[in-house]
């Protein structure tokens, strides 16, 4: 930006200069060092120099095809370019400003370097005391080594001579040049890392990368870090991502912080950050992981969810599908299901059976459509987490409305499909092959702001894993779902033991409307947490316009015009608070609500841990029903807060209702990729957090602030 | 609302079709593992005969990968610090073993009389040069460059893998000053004492990998 500005103000003093005092004006680059693989010179954005300003040299190498010169960091092998400076005038010089590098593989080694022509830039300080008319020596005596295969090093003493004028005289050319490269080198990231051991890998957490950037490589300074040619694979949960680096096998980090630079690829572009992480105390001066550790070295936590093996993950995936039957939003639809077999039971058991098994297939698709729109959006690098859907206000308040159109049916307040099947059940008994397979995908579509305890784990392991046993978890989990209801097709004896269709059942029926409302009230209350009372008007708006329609479509129908002319309106309508909602219903930022507790930082809790504290930290949203849950149960019970006042514990939440990328990185480091997540911290400096289960009680609550606080002794090492 | 899933999913499966996972290379899976067993092997020398690591046990071994070509093997040769570190070795009762990894056709390949040349024009004193034109060796150590050092302890245990010292420079005159790290570690082994330094950065030219076959 100031370039333009800079040659425009400068090009009539350079023409009045060179018309004035033709000898004043020098060439800005300095005579050339040459081999056969490489041309150094050294290239100033300055004919001549003013007391006290600040410019740019470039050492310029222009190497032959083949050839590499290295960046600060030379990887495998190498040795990095180097300028000693010898400069008059008391000037100083700052180190190279060092451009994005190459990973140039030399199997199955890789080097960090450069090809072609590159440009190393070097600010050069003229004290205010330089002397006007004395001339500024600039003298840099470069060594570098230049590889194809084999390696030669190569050294050059490169000189400028320039004078220093009570005004700086720019060279355009060579301005433009170094600028040039200087525009393009790692832009400060607009954030911190943080380095945490995982396993005998490193995991380099990186929140707020652009949603689109991929292909990710993390260029260390140190050449002590990673091993430089391994597979640097990332995963993504919001928009933080983690890349899990192999230690290098002289592996040693000196202090608190570790820099680099991270190159990726953004719509096409290549891009490069200067990145600067936090590092895990637990890894500062640690060797590399040696095969028999001495006892002195601290083994750090593995993660619970990454360090599932597949195994559990699909037993718990499982039990947590099993579980999500009991939740109240799907209870409903699935008893439903159960009477309308009871009914059917009477005519035909193979008709019972083969609605069990299009029901199967329903929640089967469903959710492998669900897992695979997460694993992919994950591999592209777009968002994710379980429950992410329930961050978007619009889904939220359809959700809403489904569960509203639910309990209406319920009501009997109108009917769907009664001329397809005969005979009108509702939605969720809706007779048919395709009823019974939208019946399925209706449950797992209400399923989906429950989470169950137990699938935490799992799919925080089936979303960092390749995508085909990502999704063998989500199969485990679906079956798990579905297996109530197929069961209940496939043994008539359970069937038997349900009373004999009657009154009751509508009775019954009706009664189920009630939680299906009170879903819907839920939802509602959390879009207006999303979306502040602009929420909650599109959500009862919504559910207006939705009950308006199907009254429409429900009074008008067998007259073909009457028909006709209703869902014309009702599209009308449907399209009209649809674009209401959308328009309306704009997530605000979600700060601290969080009431007596306090806004969790991962800063906070290292501070915290530094007084001595522990510290609690509830990782929650406002539309996850296990943590509303686990809050109401344990956590605001008065014997839990009386613990946590006497050991002095720390309590903080972490909101994740709206998208919060140091959350999603917080749940990814544990290996999560939703909440509830629930960190006892010790109150000791770094040390390593204790994950307590996904349900709650107070006891063990209380018990794990105990173990935090040092009062009792960890029984249970894991 | 539905087109728009659709399409998603589409994109979805797609990306997953395309999805492949990048292996990691041979190097990152090296056995080379300090206080792990030495990896073992069986290389031929520059005389013709199969040496194995089994044969030295009960002594400390050091491995040295050269390339006499590469200029930071020439710094430590040239200034006659490698043979002096060498002969000081050889005193200690230690085995010195100079491998040579590079394929036919690449810096510093050599056959068994040229290595036995090399050695007696420079006045080296390895107990044995090793001929690896297949880079066995170096993949099982995950070597580098040259020099890259490794020392194994008497009980065959990996002791110190890294740099030969701890100025990474073609220069000569980095040699000044310059501490040894292979130097320091055979001194500790040899008081009992643990190796302090036990893995370093190593540094030079890159080894000249044969295409694994």
């Amino acid at each position: 930006m100031a370039y333009p500005l800079t040659r425009q103000l400068w090009r009539p003093v350079v023409l009045a200069l060179a018309v004035l005092a033709p000898g004043l004006a020098q060439a800005a680059e300095s005579s050339a060092v040459t081999s056969p693989r490489v041309t150094a010179t050294l290239l100033s954005s300055r004919d001549a120099v003013a007391p006290g300003e600040r410019f740019q040299v470039a050492l310029v190498q222009k190497i032959a095809p083949g050839w590499h010169t290295y960046w600060a960091n030379p990887g495998d092998s190498g040795e990095p370019t180097r300028i000693a400076w010898t400069l008059s005038q008391g000037a100083t010089a700052s180190e190279i400003q060092w451009p994005a590098p190459k990973a140039i593989p030399v199997e199955p080694l890789v080097n960090f370097g450069f090809e072609g022509t590159v440009l190393l830039p070097v600010e050069i300080t003229v004290p205010a005391e330089a002397k006007i008319g004395e001339r500024l020596t600039l003298q840099a005596a470069a060594t570098w080594l230049v590889c194809e295969k084999i390696c030669i090093p190569e050294e050059g003493t490169l000189t400028l001579d320039l004078p220093v004028a009570s005004a700086a005289v720019a060279d355009a050319a060579a301005e433009s040049r170094i600028e040039g490269t200087r525009a393009r080198l790692p832009a400060p990231a607009g954030f911190r890392g943080r380095l945490a051991a995982e396993g005998e890998a490193l995991a380099l957490m990186l929140p707020g990368l652009p949603a689109a950037a991929t292909d990710l490589r993390f260029f260390p300074l140190s050449d002590t870090l990673i091993d430089h040619a391994a597979a640097q694979d990332m995963r993504r949960a919001g928009d933080a991502a983690a890349l899990r680096l192999a230690r290098s096998s002289a592996f040693k980090i000196a202090g608190g912080e570790i820099a680099g630079v991270l190159t990726y690829r953004e719509s096409g572009l290549s891009r490069a950050l200067s990145v600067t992480a936090d590092v895990d105390p637990v890894l500062v001066g640690a060797a590399a992981a040696p095969a028999t550790p001495p006892a002195t070295v601290s083994i750090p936590l593995p993660a619970e969810g990454a360090d599932l093996t597949l195994w559990a993950a699909l037993l718990f995936a499982f039990a947590g599908g099993l579980i999500l039957n009991l939740m109240p939003c799907v209870l409903p639809v699935l008893f439903i299901k159960a009477l309308g077999f009871a009914q059917l039971a009477q005519a035909s058991r193979s008709q019972v059976r083969e609605q069990g098994l299009l029901f199967l297939a329903g929640v089967l698709v469903t959710f492998m459509a669900l897992a695979t729109l997460v694993i992919a959006l994950g591999a592209l690098g777009t968002s994710v987490g379980w429950g992410f859907q329930l961050q978007s206000p619009p889904l939220v308040i359809a959700l809403a409305v489904v569960m509203t159109l639910i309990g209406l049916n319920l009501l009997g307040a109108f009917e769907i499909g009664a001329s397809a099947a005969g005979v009108g059940h509702g939605l969720a008994s809706r007779g048919g092959r395709l009823g019974a397979f939208m019946t399925g995908a209706l449950a797992v579509v209400v399923a989906t702001p429950c989470t169950a305890p137990f699938m935490g784990a799992a799919i925080g392991y089936a979303v960092t894993q390749p995508p085909l046993l990502g999704l063998s978890v989500f199969l485990s989990l679906a079956l798990g779902f579905a297996l109530p209801v197929v069961a209940l097709s496939f043994a008539p004896g359970l069937l038997r033991l349900l009373p004999k269709p009657g009154r009751w059942m509508l009775v019954l029926k009706q009664a189920f409307a009630f939680p299906m409302f009170a879903t819907a009230i839920w939802l509602i209350w959390v879009a207006s947490v999303q979306a502040g009372p602009g929420g909650v008007l599109a959500a009862l708006v919504a559910v207006l316009a939705a009950g308006f329609v199907v009254w429409l479509v429900g009074v008008t129908r067998g007259s073909g015009f009457g028909r006709l002319a209703s869902s014309l309106a009702a599209v009308l309508v449907a399209c009209g608070a649809g674009w209401f909602v959308v328009q309306s219903a704009v997530p605000e930022a979600t700060q601290a609500r969080a009431g007596d507790t306090q806004v969790w930082t991962p800063e906070r809790v290292v501070a915290l841990q530094a007084e001595g504290r522990p510290v609690f930290v509830n990782f929650t949203a406002a539309w996850c029903i296990t943590c509303l849950a686990n809050e109401r149960v344990a956590l605001s019970r008065q014997e839990v807060k009386d613990a946590f006042a006497e050991l002095k514990v720390v309590y903080l939440k972490a909101d994740w209702t709206n998208r919060n990328s140091q959350i999603a990185m917080a749940l990814a480091e544990q290996g999560r990729a939703g909440v509830p997540l629930y960190l006892f911290y010790p109150g000791s400096k770094g040390a390593q957090p204790e994950i307590l289960p996904q349900l709650l009680t107070p006891d063990m609550v209380v018990t794990a602030a105990r173990r935090a606080a040092g009062k009792e002794v960890r029984t249970a090492a894991r | 609302m539905k087109a728009h899933l659709t399409r998603q999913t589409l994109i979805a499966g797609l990306a997953l079709a395309g999805f492949s996972l990048a292996a990691a290379p041979a190097l990152a899976q090296s056995a080379a593992k300090i206080g792990a067993p030495a990896p073992a092997f069986e290389a031929v020398d520059s005389d013709g005969k199969t040496r194995k690591l089994s044969e030295f046990a009960g002594k400390t071994v050091i491995l040295e990968w050269t390339n006499h070509d590469c200029p930071y093997v020439r710094k430590h040769y040239t200034s006659a610090t490698m043979q002096t570190l060498q002969k000081d070795m050889a005193k200690e009762g230690v085995v010195w073993l100079s491998v040579i990894s590079s394929p036919v056709g690449e810096q510093g390949h050599v056959d068994g009389a040229k290595a036995n040349e090399l050695t007696k024009s420079r006045n080296a004193a390895p107990a044995a040069v090793l001929l690896d034109p297949n880079s066995k060796v170096a993949r099982a150590y995950g070597a580098t460059t040259t020099p890259h050092m490794y020392i194994i302890d008497p009980k065959g245990t990996l002791a110190y893998m890294g740099a030969i010292d701890d100025k990474p420079s073609a220069g000569a005159a980095s040699l000044e000053g310059a501490k040894s790290y292979v130097r320091q570690a055979v001194a500790e082994l040899k008081a009992g004492k643990p190796v302090s330094e036990a893995s370093t950065k190593a540094y030079g030219c890159a080894v000249k990998y044969a295409p694994v076959s």
